[in-house]
């Protein structure tokens, strides 16, 4: 009798919780968040994660208008001493790169050939903006996981990869990519740098390949002659229209990352560096209004000793333009292309024109993009500091110096044209002496997440210091 | 023990003069007890038997007096006309120490084949701790408490050290049978320093003074019934119930008042010498001021001087009274120095005069009867604290009722429900953040600053005027650059929580006969919590208005069948089947306003700059389900050798499908040889052995990926991969135990040990491990390896003396824990635990203890000593003569673990006073101090000043004959030489000069945790009053750090419960609490 009593209750009981392994499942999917999404919602993602790193000036994220001495710091001149490891500076920049771009397009790029679906345009946009943030990531450290990146819990800790090898790959999917830019679907709007305009995305690729030629002159110039031919006769950017940039919004998160170090933080970290004043000083430059502000009265100029402490109210200000919140990201533009053949042409790689053609276009192209007089752009050209002929120095030189002074606000690209033409001459950092890094070191997690192959690398780029060269880097 | 003061309680008031009452004590056989102890009810008057069995005490006719033995039945006897009273004691096989164990079954502690330890109520309740956690701090061997000195913050309860690694390490909590949700809430930038409130563990919400006992499991096989949450150990808590009352009424009340404030010894000691600069950067005399005054004449260049008012640290120029300059509180229009000078001096008041007294009155009433049929209690308890920052204040009212009916003789019902609600305001802000007034005050201050004008100007203006304002030259020289002023954050910047909560559980138990009992019980706990964060315009930071909305419940159903037999003389089983079902919710919203508030103090979302978007805002409801089946049989044999045997089987909605079910056995036996050797010095001896799984499973949603919602961007949607990759091919994490131990009570039980020795194997590790960001995320959900933790707990106790009107106890705890990284999952080859800021990363990779700092190292010389730069070697001239550091990162520069912890707990009566203290021990674990990593290179600290070995002021340049020679050698091993400069902020003991290594500090310490001295009015006394019983106690909580290493700091002051250890930021100091406690019944 009893025992039935019990067997009844146990029985009741266990039908009370009577769930099944199927609805138990249920319990442990997340009705907030989606498990399926397209290529273009990814898409879009990735690209402006990789827009805002790029962009960024924030401490934790990117110091490369630091690094190109086109900036420095007011109160907390850390980053400008290349204090890299403080802030984890290298881990923040690794880890947006790899997970928030790369992954995310791989991920893109799986939906989209999904079902057959390969070699579509979909499929080139992607990889084309894969290969920019690949070459962003080997630019930054040297050797880097690539085979055997992005492989989630497969390989957690992946080998790194030789950096020259990686570049000779990426050549090899950007052309694959070009070839498939106008077959089959595109992104659509989802493509918030050109909508899906196919004949931009080729420029956009050629003109990558141009830049991924560009790196390689002093190393490998006949795999840079054929990588930068094949890109001109597949044809580059010919005017600033082409850029690949994006606008952005005026309210957070989607404002220009630029406005929310410079204004929304009411803070005033950021100067210009005396290193881009004195030299723009010297050579006269008109885009010096567009660049700073005169509040040191007009004409005034005087930037801060790179890497030292420095008041704000006694030097001159970071420009007007780059406090607004919708100011334009770029990721390449037609200025950049024309001093990349400027070199061409000086290196003798046959891509038309003369290195004193490109040159003066490009000067001309940055003198309009920031709204300087087509008048004052002209004297300038004019002025014997600034012409090809009469500019004093060797090519890399001249066109080093321009192609710096053009690249203010893309930090990443004027720090790679001191490494690339030895030119301009930088600063030493102030507070700690310290010479202009060559590249980051590598992130401190992979010195304990990844070791054994942090290691191996770390030996074969000639040890993890900001001091050893990336392999395109030779002088 | 436990018996004598129940008796205590069981007391009546007749009117009698006081005698020598004497008599003999014996037991069964005629043999007379020695040390058996005879106490009158409800006093602390007691003695205790002689070798002849034989005591003397002063009683009133009509006093009862309690006897008790160990082992054997205590007695009650009345004091009646005779002056002698003997009384023989029956040996006890039933009562003995009845203790709770796991599920809420009662057990007699002998038998017990595992650790477990006991506290007393009184022990908890009688010296105050708002968070009833803290007061078990010290009092349990192998229970490591851990609290951040935070007004109503979290406390860390690990029990034999981090088992479950990245998971939940907290110990399950039970009230009466109802498991208590014990989550912080934190949120990980809270955890790992990078801002925000501790608003407290779930566990605060139990309220100290309705606790009868604590007890402790701490191995798994003690816990092994509880299931998935037992892995960590088990706090079971017995409130008080209604009791016979005879000789009372039954209401108690109880009221305590406390006032704290910070022990100096934990806060800074600024130096008075130099004030507001980074060095010789700027203009004027020294390059150490700012001239951008409009009265600045450069003519006069020593004149008119403007303070640099804008720089957080304090390597300006040296104080002169007779340098008349601007200072902040100089620039502010609505004062009467507006536009004048001021002498710059050293303040009166630095910032440590921020901090107040704190005060705490905790007031609670209840009222209980029992008889054979119905027990009830009904409790109410109000606790108001204030703490020691400006503008800040809890508030908790607790009511309580347990009641319970036996129906006939078979059903009994039980019932019972807490409702606590907790409002705070003002709760303290945390780590590397401005909210955090410590992170200025430790970090980034000037000592030029008088806190006191910082609160004039606030009292007096209500704006924002910081010491920190940019100043002239600026085009916004009132706005604060980096730092607010810290009164306005704290009353403009403020937090408020409200939390209701309710838990409790109904039961029913029928005995269908004496051997067969059914058992039933719903047991609930939910609270709704809302949490409102502010920051308003005019802070440095963006304004924001910021909310959460938590609801939380857990249902737990048990069904218990258990039989109990004698079957034959000696041999008796006691048996039981069970099912359980844990039903779990979570229903969590949090937002946050986007690019500032529109209006200044309105804060709720109309009010924010833009639209919310998924960046703003958070939701997650899940629900968890966990349904387990049990059984437990334990024989017991001539009371004499006992054997259990448990097992469970659990299944997880957590756990993906194929793998949702885990099994867990345990088994454990014990000896009482002390039944077996006839000695007579040895009251109790036993030899315990156990082994025990237990199984442990996840949070929902970590086995299905989904994707990230971002904020729409130009008119697209955008989705993302989220940073840790979820798993389908997870499994439950295993624990494997293995505990021996001893008890042994010796010399009629004044002196006596348990001692457990422990091996604990979690393999499986269910864990979100740190990978490779170049893998494509940053953590990965795996089986992730596995760690051992090896101890020895030691628990003595003794009575060093025992007379007729003075007794000393004494209590000893210790417990020694090692940790080890067995394995790690393949591919991987460390384990991060968090990535903090300064460059410093904890985790471990095999072989070494979890929680391990690494970060930059000094660079040692074969001969052990420090390298140190020289003009030769050295990268630049601003590294000459500081500490050379590693380049890399990965260095071995600490370990979290303390080599042993232990307290140490005395207790003297003396007639009607008892005085006792706590003292709480922990020798050795590390702290990386972001603090001293920043501070240090700010030049607020005391040592930063001074002269050197030359006589002169360290501060003067190099040039000038500054500068310090540090303790190490050059390259060739020859003793440094060398001076570095001591005149700016990149000197050779702060964050820009100095390895993370120079930061690492040994957290051992040695406190005075608590302090009672109490008096209990006499009967002789009581009889003219309306009382039952009266106590008044002086009481102290954390009065005095003996022994510290730490400086400027507690070494206790982390940020958060949870597994991130052993990393400072914006400590809080130490608070010495110090009051009364009134106890009265009725």
């Amino acid at each position: 009798m009893i025992k039935k009593k019990i067997l009844i209750l146990f029985a009741v009981s266990l039908l009370f919780s009577g769930c099944s392994n199927e609805d138990y499942e249920e319990l442990n999917r997340d009705p907030n968040y989606p498990t399926q999404v397209s290529a273009e919602q990814l898409f879009t993602s990735a690209t402006k994660s990789l827009f805002d790193q790029i962009e960024s000036t924030n401490v934790n994220q990117n110091v490369f208008r630091l690094f190109a001495q086109y900036w420095t710091e007011t109160t907390y001149v850390d980053e400008a001493n290349y204090d890299l490891t403080n802030r984890r500076i290298p881990e923040n920049h690794w880890s947006e790169l790899y997970r928030d771009v790369l992954f995310d397009l791989a991920d893109a790029k799986t939906i989209a050939t999904a079902n057959g679906n390969e070699n579509s345009t979909k499929e080139g946009q992607i990889s084309i903006l894969e290969v920019y943030a690949w070459q962003i990531l080997v630019d930054t450290f040297g050797d880097v996981p690539y085979n055997e990146a992005l492989k989630g819990k497969e390989i957690k800790s992946p080998k790194y990869d030789n950096a020259a090898t990686i570049y000779t790959d990426l050549i090899a999917r950007l052309n694959n990519a070009l070839s498939m830019l106008g077959t089959g679907e595109n992104l659509g709007d989802s493509d918030i740098i050109y909508k899906s305009d196919v004949n931009k995305w080729k420029k956009f690729g050629n003109s990558l390949k141009l830049k991924l030629g560009a790196r390689l002159t002093d190393v490998n110039l006949a795999l840079a002659t054929t990588t930068i031919t094949e890109a001109v006769n597949a044809g580059v950017f010919t005017s600033s229209d082409d850029d690949a940039k994006i606008s952005y919004e005026g309210s957070t998160p989607n404002t220009n990352p630029i406005w929310i170090a410079l204004v929304q933080s009411g803070r005033n970290d950021f100067i210009p560096a005396n290193t881009i004043t004195d030299h723009m000083n010297t050579l006269n430059d008109p885009r010096r209004p567009m660049y700073f502000k005169q509040n040191l009265g007009v004409g005034v100029y005087t930037g801060g000793i790179y890497g030292k402490q420095s008041s704000f109210s006694s030097h001159t200000h970071i420009g007007e333009l780059l406090h607004d919140p919708t100011y334009k990201g770029v990721l390449l533009d037609y200025v950049e292309v024309k001093f990349n053949l400027a070199e061409a042409v000086e290196q003798g790689i046959a891509v038309g024109g003369t290195a004193k053609e490109h040159y003066t276009d490009a000067i001309n192209t940055s003198m309009t993009d920031w709204g300087v007089s087509a008048t004052d752009a002209a004297t300038y050209l004019a002025s014997t500091t600034v012409d090809y002929d009469t500019a004093a120095g060797t090519w890399k030189e001249k066109i080093g110096m321009q192609y710096w002074l053009a690249m203010y606000n893309r930090g990443f690209e004027g720090w790679y044209v001191y490494r690339k033409f030895d030119a301009p001459t930088f600063n030493t950092a102030f507070g700690s002496g310290f010479p202009v890094p060559k590249r980051y070191t590598y992130p401190t997690n992979e010195q304990s997440l990844n070791e054994a192959n942090w290691e191996t690398a770390s030996t074969a780029i000639g040890g993890d210091e900001q001091q050893s060269k990336i392999f395109w880097d030779v002088n | 023990m436990i018996l004598t003061l129940f008796m205590a309680f069981v007391v009546q008031l007749t009117f009698a003069q006081q005698r020598t009452i004497s008599g003999t004590v014996t037991d069964e056989n005629g043999l007379p007890l020695l040390g058996a102890t005879v106490v009158i009810s409800g006093s602390s008057t007691g003695t205790s038997t002689d070798f002849d069995g034989n005591y003397k005490i002063n009683a009133n006719t009509g006093d009862v007096l309690s006897f008790s033995y160990v082992g054997y039945q205590g007695q009650n006897i009345t004091v009646g006309t005779s002056n002698t009273v003997n009384v023989t004691l029956q040996l006890d096989n039933t009562l003995d120490e009845v203790v709770v164990t796991a599920l809420g079954i009662k057990r007699n502690k002998k038998a017990l084949g595992y650790a477990q330890q006991g506290v007393g109520g009184d022990d908890i309740a009688d010296v105050k701790s708002t968070n009833i956690m803290d007061a078990l701090s010290g009092e349990v061997s192998g229970l490591d408490i851990q609290s951040y000195n935070q007004m109503g913050g979290s406390a860390n309860i690990v029990v034999r050290g981090y088992s479950s690694l990245m998971g939940n390490n907290q110990a399950l909590i039970v009230v009466d049978g109802t498991p208590i949700v014990n989550e912080t809430g934190s949120t990980t930038d809270q955890k790992t320093g990078r801002g925000g409130y501790s608003y407290g563990n779930g566990a605060i919400d139990v309220n100290p003074d309705d606790v009868a006992d604590v007890s402790v499991l701490k191995g798994a096989a003690a816990t092994a019934l509880y299931g998935s949450r037992a892995s960590n150990g088990v706090i079971l808590i017995t409130t008080k119930k209604g009791k016979d009352t005879s000789g009372g009424i039954g209401i108690s009340f109880n009221s305590s008042h406390m006032i704290g404030t910070a022990d100096k010894e934990t806060l800074p000691k600024y130096q008075k010498g130099y004030g507001a600069g980074y060095g010789p950067y700027y203009d004027g005399p020294g390059k150490r001021w700012n001239i951008d005054h409009p009265n600045y004449d450069a003519t006069n260049p020593s004149e008119n001087l403007t303070v640099l008012t804008g720089e957080d640290a304090s390597y300006g120029p040296a104080f002169d009274p007779n340098l008349n300059v601007y200072q902040w509180f100089n620039l502010i229009p609505e004062w009467g120095n507006y536009n004048q000078t001021s002498p710059y001096v050293a303040p009166n008041s630095t910032a440590n005069d921020f901090l107040k007294a704190s005060t705490t009155f905790i007031n609670s009433l209840s009222f209980g009867k029992s008889n054979d049929k119905t027990t009830f209690r009904a409790g109410y308890t109000n606790m108001k604290q204030e703490g020691i920052l400006p503008n800040s204040e809890i508030n908790r009212n607790t009511f309580t009722f347990n009641g319970s009916q036996k129906f006939g003789d078979k059903l009994t019902v039980y019932g019972s429900i807490t409702y606590t609600k907790t409002e705070g305001l003002g709760r303290y802000g945390t780590g590397y953040d401005g909210r955090n007034p410590f992170q200025s005050f430790r970090q980034w201050w000037q000592v030029n600053v008088d806190i006191l004008q910082q609160k004039a100007a606030f009292d007096q203006t209500g704006k924002n005027y910081s010491w920190n304002m940019y100043g002239p030259g600026y085009s916004n020289p009132l706005q604060p650059h980096y730092f607010d002023n810290p009164y306005w954050d704290r009353y403009r910047n403020y937090s408020t929580d409200d939390r209701n909560r309710y838990f409790g559980n109904a039961s029913l138990d029928y005995a269908f006969t004496d051997e067969l009992n059914l058992f039933g019980r719903w047991a609930y706990d939910s609270y709704n919590e809302v949490q409102e964060e502010r920051i308003d315009i005019g802070a440095v930071d963006v304004a924001e208005y910021r909310m959460r909305n938590n609801i939380v419940s857990e249902m737990n159903y048990d069904l218990i069948l258990s039989y109990q037999k004698d079957l034959n003389d000696k041999l008796n089983l006691d048996a039981l089947v069970g099912w359980s079902l844990r039903v779990q919710k979570w229903d969590r919203f949090s937002g946050v306003t986007n690019g500032g508030l529109n209006f200044p103090g309105i804060f709720n979302f109309d009010n924010s700059a833009n639209f919310l978007t998924p960046e703003d805002t958070y939701n997650y409801d899940a629900t968890k389900k966990v349904d387990g089946l049990y059984a437990r049989a334990s024989f017991g044999y001539d009371n004499t050798y006992y054997l259990e045997g448990t097992f469970r089987t659990d299944r997880s909605s957590a756990l993906p499908k194929a793998n949702n079910r885990y099994n867990y056995p345990s088994i454990s036996g014990t000896i009482i040889f002390s039944k077996l050797i006839d000695v007579e010095w040895l009251n109790f001896g036993k030899v315990r052995a156990n082994y025990a799984q237990v199984g442990n499973d996840l949070d929902p949603y970590n086995v299905f990926r989904t994707y990230g919602i971002g904020a729409g961007f130009d008119g697209n949607a955008l989705a993302s991969n989220p940073n840790t990759l979820n798993n389908i091919d997870l499994k439950a994490e295993t624990t494997t135990e293995q505990e021996i131990g001893m008890e042994i009570q010796l010399f009629d039980s004044r002196f006596g040990f348990d001692v457990s020795l422990y091996n604990r194997t979690t393999k499986d590790l269910l864990t979100p491990l740190d990978v490779s960001n170049s893998s494509g995320f940053s953590s990965i959900w795996l089986n992730g390896g596995s760690v051992e933790n090896k101890g020895i707990e030691v628990f003595v106790n003794a009575t060093p003396i025992r007379k007729d009107d003075f007794t000393w106890d004494v209590k000893v705890n210790f417990a020694k824990n090692k940790s080890k990284v067995l394995s790690l999952a393949e591919g991987l080859d460390f384990l991060q635990q968090a990535s903090v800021q300064g460059g410093v990363t904890i985790g471990a990779t095999v072989g070494e203890p979890y929680g391990v700092i690494r970060g930059r190292d000094f660079i040692y010389h074969e001969n052990g000593g420090r390298e140190i730069y020289t003009v030769d070697d050295a990268p630049s001239s601003s590294w000459v003569g500081v500490y050379k550091r590693t380049s890399a990162s990965n260095h071995v520069i600490g370990d979290i673990n303390p080599d042993w912890t232990g307290g140490v707990k005395n207790v003297f009566k003396y007639k009607n006073f008892d005085l006792s203290f706590l003292i709480d021990i922990q020798k050795g674990g590390d702290v990386f101090s972001l603090d001293t990593w920043y501070g240090y290179a700010t030049g607020i600290y005391d040592f930063t000043v001074g002269t050197n070995d030359l006589g002169n002021p360290i501060r003067n340049s190099l040039a000038d004959g500054g500068g310090v020679i540090l303790d190490g050698v050059n390259a060739d091993g020859s003793k440094n030489t060398t001076r570095a400069r001591t005149d700016l902020y990149t000197n050779p003991w702060g964050y820009a000069r100095t390895p993370n290594a120079a930061h690492v500090y040994d957290a051992s310490f040695v406190k005075l945790r608590e302090l009672k001295l109490g008096y209990s009015l006499p009967e002789r006394l009581l009889k003219f009053s309306p009382f039952h019983r009266l106590s008044v106690a002086l009481i102290g909580r954390n009065l005095w750090i003996i022994h510290k290493n730490t400086p400027y700091t507690d070494p206790e002051s982390g940020l958060s419960s949870g597994n991130v250890q052993g990393y400072q930021s914006g400590a809080y100091p130490s608070v010495k609490e110090i009051g009364l406690n009134l106890k009265v019944e009725f």
